[in-house]
C-alpha cells in the first residue's frame, strides 16, 4: 500500500496549482477561480486527514517521515540548502487544521465575494490559493531556511489580501503596515537564521543532525565540533550565544504572531475582506509565528531566559490587547484585539514549558477564531458592510445560524465550560501556574493572563450583545440581507467544532476521573521513533525542560487535583463575572455606552496606547532622517564612484578604439612591440640575459 | 554503446573519423563543383556540407559517450608515432567545432542565396574545421602548426569571400597579413623550442626539458613566441588587431565561425602543448608561463570588453566582446598554478569555450539575419526589431544576456565555474583575474543590454518592413538559443566530460 507520506508536498502543491490556474484563467472559470481553490484545498484536506491518520499509527508503522525533496546547493564542507518535508505529530496537526480552514474560507468566500459580486475575483482566489500553499509548506518545513522563505511567502500573501481592494484609501495602507511591521521582525529573523546556519551548520529541525539536538549537546554533553570553533570564535558561552540566537528568531514570531510591541499591524488588516482576516488570524499568518516556536521548541527549552521573555511577551500582550479590545466600536476590531490577546496566551504557555497547551490553544483558537471571523462575516454581509456594532442589535431572530454559531465562537472564546476555549485556556493557565510557583517570572506572567480572562469574558459578550440582542438600532438591522448555504455551511461545522474541539484534551477531567482520554497529550508525546530519533516528541522535551531550563512544577493546597481545581475554579469564575458584567451592561433593550466611566484610561484605551503613534514618531522622526542621510550618501558616494568609473571605463574604451587605426602596418608594429615588451620583461624575470 | 578500444570493433585511425568525414565532405563539394560549375541552386551544395558536419558531430557524440580515448576504455589514441592523439579533450573540441560548423553551414544557406561561387564557400568552411579537428590532436609541434594553418589559410578566404564588397576584401587582406606575421613568430618560437630540447613531440619535449636544458634563453624566447602564435588564432591580445576587422568585414556567419570554433582551436592548441610539453614544473627555471597568460587574460579581457562598450556598431561591438571572451577563457590556463584543482580549471575554461560556441555563434548568425533583411549595422538600427521578429529577437536575448553571464543560459554556469577555479587557486593573480572577470562582465552586461533595449524596448526609427523569414537562419537561431538555454539545466552532463577530459591531461 502506498503511504500517506509520500502524498505529504502535494497538500501544498495542490494549492499551488489551483493559484496558477485561478490567476492564469480564472476570468473564464464559473466561479471565477473559487472552484480550482475549493477543489485543490478540500484535496489538501484529504491528504491531511490521510497523513494524521498514518501518523496516529492506524495505517501502518511509519508515523514519522523525514524527507528531502530538492537541493539548492552543496557547500564544500559546510551546510546544504534544502527543501524536504518533515511530518511528526505537530506538523500533521497543523496541516489539518490550515487546510480545513482553508476549505471554509473558500466557500465562505463564494457567500462573501461572488455574491456580493466584488470585482477582482481570479486575483482573490490566486492569493487565497498561495496564502494556503504557503502556510502549509511552512508547516511541513525541515529546516528553518525553508521556514524563512514560506514565513515570508506568507508575509507576502497577506499583503496581496489585506490590500486586495487597492481603490480605496485604507486598504492599501493597512497592507503596507502590516508588510513593513512584520518584515521589521522577521529581519532578526533572518539574522537569526544566519546565525544559526553559521553555528551549527544546519537548519534542521529534528533529527540527531538537526540543530536543535546539536544545542542540546553543546550544554549537556559533548560540544560538537564546528559548534565549540563558533562558540570560541564568537567569545561566548553556548547559553549567552542560543539565548541571542532564540531572541533573534524570536523577533520574527513577534511580528507575525502579532505580539507587543510588532502587534500594531494587525487591527488595521482588518481592512481585507473578511474571509481573509479569518484566514490569517485562525489558521496562517499569525499562527506561523506560535507554529515557529512550538516547531524548534527543542532549542527555546534550552534557554531559560529566552523562554522567560516569551511568557511575559505573552502574558503581557494577553492583558494589553484585552484592554483594548473594551472599547471597540466594531465587530471585527474587537475580535482583531481578541485575536492578538490570544496568542498572548499561546506565548505564555510556550514560555511557561506548557508545550500541548499552546497547541491546544492553538487549535481550539484556529476553530473558534475561524468561526468568529465567518460570523461576523455573515453579519456584515447582513448589515450592508457596515462593522459598527452601535448600529446592530436584534439580528438574533432575523439571523438564527449566525447568532447561535457565533455564540458556540464567543462560548468558547471567553472560556466558558464545556466550549473548547475553557479546556485549552484553562491548561494553559493550569500550565502557567505550576510552572510560575517555583518562578516569579512565570509567576507574573500567569497573572497578567488571569487577569486577561475576565476581560476576555467581558469584551466577548459585549460584542455578542451589542450585535445580536436589544432592539435593531439602525435601518439596515432591521432588515438585513439574508445570506445564503455557502455562509451558513462553514459556520455550522465551525459551530459543532467550537463546542466540542475541547474534548479532545479534557485534562481536568482526565485527572479527576483517572481516563485517559487527554488525547492531544499523547499525540503530542509520540511514538518512540518520535523521541528516540526524531527528537520532536513531548517525552525529549520534558526531561530538558526540567533540567535544562530548570522549569518545575509545584503546587498549592497540597497536591495536583487541587492546584488543577482552583486553576480551573479561578479562571472560569473570572471569565463568567466578565460575561456578567457584560450581562448587566448591555443585555438591555436599549444599550448606552459606559466607556465614558473609565474616563482618561478611555482616551488612551481608544489610542491603542498611543503605540502607533510612537511606531510612526519612529518612522519619521528617527528613520527617515536616517534614510535621508544614506539616501545622500548613496546619491553622493556611491553613485558618484560608480558614475565616475562608467565614464571613465567609456572614456579609456574610446582610448582603446583609437588603437585600431585600421592602418595595417600599425597594427604589425604594435604586434611586434607587444611581444618584445613581453620577451623582456620575461626575460628579465627569467634571467634569460 | 561499445567503447571502441575494448571491444576492437574498429580499428584505430577510426578514431579520427570526424576530422576525416569533415575532410572527405570538403573533397565531395569540391566533386560536386566540377561536375556542375554553375550551379545557382545552393541547397546541394549546403546541404552536403551540412550533413557532413552533422554526421561528423554525431560520431563525435558518440565517441564522447562511449569513451573513446578516455581512461576508462584504455586511455588516449596515439597515431602516426604519436604525431597525433585522441582523447576527451580532442573530442570535446571537435565536437565544439562541428556543432557550430553545422549551425553556420545551415546558416549560411540563407545568407548566401544568390551570390556566386558557393561550393567554395562550404568547402574551405570544411576544410577549416578540418584544421581545427585536427588542432585539436595535434600532439607535436610540427602537427601543431601544419593544422594551424590548414584551419587559417581557409579562414582567410572566408573573411574575403564576399570579394566586390570592400570591407570584406581589405579585411581578409588584413588578417592574412598578421597571420602571416604570427605564423612566422610561431613556425620561429617552434625551431627555438627545437633548439633546445631536439624533438617535436609534446610528451618528448617535457621529458627533454625535465633532463636539463643549456640555454634557458633560447627555450624562454621560444615558448613566448610559440604563446603569441596561439594568442592570434585566439584573438589575444597582442595579437589580437585583426580580429575586429575580420569579424567586421566578413560574412556574419564566417565571422561566428571564426570567433567561436577557430578562437577555440586556438585554445585546445594551446593547453594541450603548455601542460604537456612545458608543464610549469619543468620549466620553471625558465618562465612562468601562468603569469604570462595572467597578464594576457587581464589586459585581453579588459580591452575587449572596454573598447566593446564605446562600438555603435553590433557586429563590431560582438567582435569585441570576443575578444574579452578569449580573456575569460584564458583564466583557465593561467590559473593553473599553486594549489588550484587544475583538471578543475582547465574543464571550466573548456566548459566556457563549449557554452560560448553557441551563443557566440547564434549572436552572429542573428547579426547574418539582420544583414539578411538589409536593416542596417548600428544600435539604433535595431530599434524596434522584436515588434516584427519576436522569436529571433527572443533568441538574441537568451544569447546577450548568457554572454553577459546572467542565468538565462550556460553563460551563467561557465563564468561560475571560471570564477570557483579562481577561488581554489587562491594566489593574488588568481584574485585578480576573479575580479577583472566580475567588473567585466558587468561592464559587459551593459553593451549587450544596449542590444536588448533597442530591440525591445525602442521604437523604430525608419519604417522598414521584414520581407521574409529564412528557414535556415532562423532554424540556426533558434537551434543555438534553444541549446545555449538547456545549457543552464544540462551544464552538469556537459561539465563531467570536461572534467574528465582535462583530467586527463595531467
Amino acid at each position: 500500500m502506498v503511504s500517506a507520506f509520500e502524498f505529504v508536498p502535494a497538500i501544498a502543491v495542490l494549492p499551488l496549482v489551483s493559484f496558477v490556474v485561478a490567476l492564469a484563467f480564472g476570468k473564464w472559470m464559473p466561479k471565477k477561480g473559487a472552484l480550482a481553490g475549493i477543489f485543490a484545498t478540500v484535496g489538501s484536506l484529504l491528504i491531511s486527514i490521510w497523513t494524521a491518520l498514518t501518523v496516529a499509527g492506524f495505517l501502518g508503522s511509519e508515523t514519522v517521515y523525514h524527507a528531502e525533496l530538492w537541493r539548492f546547493a552543496t557547500g564544500i564542507g559546510t551546510f546544504n540548502l534544502h527543501l524536504g518535508v518533515f511530518v511528526d505529530p505537530l506538523s500533521s496537526l497543523m496541516l489539518l487544521i490550515v487546510s480545513l480552514i482553508s476549505v471554509l474560507v473558500f466557500i465562505f468566500s463564494l457567500g462573501y465575494m461572488n455574491d456580493e459580486d466584488e470585482t477582482g475575483l481570479p486575483r482573490y482566489y490566486a492569493s487565497l490559493s498561495l496564502f494556503s500553499f504557503s502556510m502549509l509548506a511552512f508547516v511541513f518545513a525541515d529546516n528553518i531556511l525553508m521556514a524563512f522563505m514560506f514565513f515570508e511567502l506568507v508575509g507576502l500573501c497577506s499583503f496581496l489580501l489585506i490590500g486586495f481592494w487597492f481603490r480605496e484609501d485604507a486598504p492599501p495602507s493597512a497592507a503596507k503596515k502590516a508588510f513593513l511591521v512584520t518584515r521589521f521582525g522577521d529581519f532578526f529573523f533572518l539574522i537569526g537564521v544566519v546565525g544559526i546556519f553559521a553555528t551549527f551548520g544546519t537548519g534542521l529541525f529534528a533529527t540527531e543532525a538537526g540543530f536543535p539536538h546539536m544545542a542540546e549537546q553543546a550544554i549537556t554533553g559533548e560540544m560538537p565540533g564546528p559548534v565549540g570553533e563558533f562558540l570560541s570564535a564568537v567569545g561566548m558561552g553556548a547559553q549567552q550565544w542560543f539565548t541571542i540566537l532564540g531572541l533573534l528568531v524570536l523577533g520574527g514570531v513577534v511580528g507575525k504572531s502579532a505580539q507587543f510591541p510588532l502587534h500594531t499591524w494587525l487591527p488595521d488588516a482588518m481592512e481585507g475582506p473578511t474571509p481573509v482576516s479569518a484566514l490569517i488570524h485562525a489558521a496562517t499568518m499569525v499562527a506561523a509565528g506560535v507554529y515557529l516556536v512550538a516547531r524548534m521548541y527543542g532549542f527555546y527549552l534550552l534557554t531559560p531566559t529566552t523562554l522567560a521573555i516569551i511568557a511575559l511577551i505573552g502574558g503581557f500582550t494577553a492583558l494589553f490587547a484585552a484592554t483594548m479590545g473594551v472599547v471597540k466600536q466594531e465587530l471585527k476590531q474587537v475580535l482583531a484585539y481578541s485575536t492578538i490577546s490570544q496568542y498572548g496566551y499561546m506565548m505564555l504557555a510556550l514560555g511557561s514549558g506548557g508545550y500541548v497547551a499552546a497547541v491546544f490553544h492553538l487549535t481550539t483558537h484556529a476553530v473558534f477564531k475561524a468561526l468568529l471571523f465567518l460570523g461576523a462575516g455573515s453579519v456584515i454581509i447582513a448589515m450592508h458592510h457596515n462593522e459598527n456594532m452601535w448600529d446592530m442589535g436584534g439580528l438574533k431572530e432575523k439571523m438564527p445560524v449566525t447568532y447561535w454559531t457565533f455564540l458556540s465562537g464567543s462560548l468558547a472564546l471567553a472560556g466558558i465550560v464545556p466550549f473548547a476555549g475553557f479546556w485549552s485556556k484553562d491548561e494553559v493557565l493550569y500550565e502557567a501556574l505550576i510552572h510560575g510557583l517555583g518562578s516569579p517570572v512565570l509567576l507574573v506572567a500567569w497573572a497578567m493572563g488571569l487577569l486577561a480572562v475576565f476581560l476576555t469574558g467581558f469584551y466577548t459578550f459585549r460584542m455578542v450583545f451589542l450585535t445580536f440582542h436589544g432592539e435593531p438600532r439602525s435601518d439596515t438591522a432591521e432588515d438585513p440581507e439574508s445570506v445564503r448555504w455557502n455562509v451558513k455551511l462553514p459556520l455550522g461545522v465551525l459551530g459543532v467544532l467550537a463546542a466540542t474541539i475541547g474534548f479532545i484534551n479534557m485534562v481536568p477531567v482526565a485527572k479527576l476521573t483517572g481516563l485517559k482520554i487527554d488525547f492531544l497529550h499523547k499525540w503530542l508525546v509520540g511514538g518512540e521513533v518520535l523521541n528516540a530519533e526524531f527528537l520532536t516528541g513531548l517525552e525529549h522535551y520534558e526531561p530538558i525542560l526540567k533540567e535544562v531550563a530548570g522549569i518545575k512544577a509545584s503546587y498549592i493546597a497540597g497536591g495536583e487535583i487541587p492546584t488543577l481545581l482552583i486553576s480551573a475554579a479561578l479562571s472560569l469564575g473570572l471569565a463568567l463575572a466578565g460575561v456578567g458584567l457584560a450581562y448587566r451592561l448591555y443585555a438591555v433593550p436599549e444599550p448606552v455606552a459606559h466607556t465614558k466611566k473609565l474616563g482618561g484610561l478611555r482616551t488612551l484605551l481608544m489610542h491603542n496606547y498611543y503605540q502607533d503613534e510612537y511606531q510612526v514618531w519612529l518612522a519619521q522622526g528617527v528613520t527617515l532622517p536616517l534614510a535621508r542621510a544614506a539616501d545622500t550618501f548613496d546619491q553622493g558616494i556611491i553613485d558618484g564612484v560608480v558614475n565616475g568609473i562608467s565614464s571613465v571605463s567609456l572614456f579609456s574604451g574610446d582610448r582603446v578604439r583609437r588603437i585600431q587605426t585600421g592602418v595595417v602596418s600599425n597594427y604589425a608594429a604594435l604586434l611586434t612591440i607587444g611581444l618584445a615588451l613581453l620577451l623582456i620583461v620575461f626575460g628579465i624575470v627569467g634571467g634569460w640575459f | 554503446m561499445i567503447p571502441l578500444q575494448t571491444s576492437n570493433t574498429l580499428p584505430d585511425w577510426a578514431a579520427l573519423a570526424p576530422a576525416i568525414i569533415l575532410a572527405v565532405t570538403a573533397l565531395a563539394l569540391f566533386l560536386i563543383d566540377s561536375i556542375d560549375p554553375n550551379d545557382e541552386s545552393p541547397s546541394m551544395l549546403a546541404g552536403v556540407a551540412t550533413l557532413g558536419s552533422v554526421l561528423a558531430m554525431v560520431v563525435t557524440g558518440w565517441y564522447l559517450v562511449a569513451g573513446t580515448g578516455m581512461p576508462r576504455t584504455g586511455g588516449a589514441i596515439e597515431l602516426f608515432s604519436g604525431q597525433l592523439v585522441v582523447d576527451g579533450m580532442s573530442l570535446f573540441f571537435t565536437f565544439i567545432f562541428t556543432s557550430v560548423t553545422a549551425l553556420v553551414c545551415v546558416a549560411s544557406y540563407d545568407y548566401l542565396s544568390g551570390r556566386p561561387n558557393q561550393a567554395e564557400y562550404y568547402a574551405l568552411v570544411l576544410l577549416a574545421a578540418t584544421g581545427m579537428s585536427v588542432m585539436a590532436s595535434a600532439n607535436s609541434l610540427a602537427t601543431a602548426f601544419v593544422a594551424l594553418e590548414l584551419s587559417s589559410l581557409p579562414s582567410y578566404g572566408l573573411v574575403a569571400y564576399l570579394k566586390n564588397d570592400r570591407g570584406s576584401v581589405e579585411a581578409g587582406l588584413k588578417y592574412f597579413l598578421i597571420g602571416a606575421v604570427s605564423s612566422a613568430v610561431l613556425a620561429y618560437g617552434i625551431s627555438l623550442v627545437y633548439a633546445s630540447a631536439g624533438v617535436l613531440e609534446l610528451a618528448a619535449i617535457a621529458e627533454a626539458l625535465g633532463a636539463g636544458i643549456d640555454n634557458t634563453g633560447v627555450l624562454g624566447v621560444g615558448i613566448l613566441m610559440v604563446a603569441g602564435g596561439f594568442a592570434f588564432k585566439t584573438a589575444s591580445v597582442p595579437f589580437h588587431f585583426w580580429a575586429p576587422e575580420a569579424y567586421e568585414g566578413a560574412p556574419a556567419p564566417v565571422s561566428g565561425f571564426l570567433s567561436s570554433a577557430s578562437k577555440a582551436a586556438g585554445f585546445v592548441l594551446a593547453f594541450r602543448v603548455f601542460v604537456t610539453a612545458f608543464p610549469l614544473d619543468v620549466v620553471a627555471g625558465t618562465i612562468d608561463w601562468a603569469l604570462a597568460f595572467t597578464v594576457l587574460a587581464l589586459v585581453t579581457m579588459t580591452l575587449g570588453n572596454f573598447a566593446a562598450a564605446t562600438q555603435d556598431k553590433v557586429k563590431r561591438m560582438l567582435a569585441y566582446s570576443s575578444i574579452g571572451h578569449a580573456g575569460y577563457a584564458l583564466i583557465g590556463i593561467a590559473v593553473l598554478t599553486g594549489t588550484a584543482d587544475q583538471s578543475y580549471a582547465l574543464g571550466a575554461s573548456m566548459l566556457h569555450l563549449f557554452v560560448y560556441g553557441f551563443m557566440n555563434t547564434g549572436a552572429f548568425l542573428f547579426v547574418a539575419l539582420v544583414e539578411y533583411w538589409g536593416v542596417g549595422r548600428t544600435f539604433e538600427d535595431y530599434n524596434g526589431l522584436a515588434k516584427q521578429a519576436p522569436v529571433a529577437c527572443f533568441a538574441m536575448t537568451i544569447f546577450l544576456f548568457s554572454l553577459a553571464g546572467l542565468p538565462i543560459g550556460g553563460g551563467a554556469l561557465s563564468k561560475w565555474a571560471l570564477l570557483s577555479a579562481t577561488a581554489s587557486a587562491a594566489t593574488l593573480s588568481a584574485y585578480l583575474l576573479a575580479a577583472a572577470l566580475i567588473v567585466n562582465s558587468a561592464l559587459s552586461l551593459f553593451y549587450y543590454s544596449r542590444v536588448v533595449k533597442a530591440m525591445w524596448i525602442e521604437d523604430p526609427a525608419g519604417d522598414f518592413e521584414v520581407s521574409s523569414y529564412p528557414t535556415g537562419l532562423y532554424a540556426a537561431v533558434v537551434g543555438a538559443a534553444i541549446v545555449t538555454f538547456l545549457l543552464l539545466p544540462a551544464f552538469g552532463v556537459v561539465s563531467g566530460t570536461a572534467f574528465d577530459a582535462a583530467a586527463a591531461l595531467f
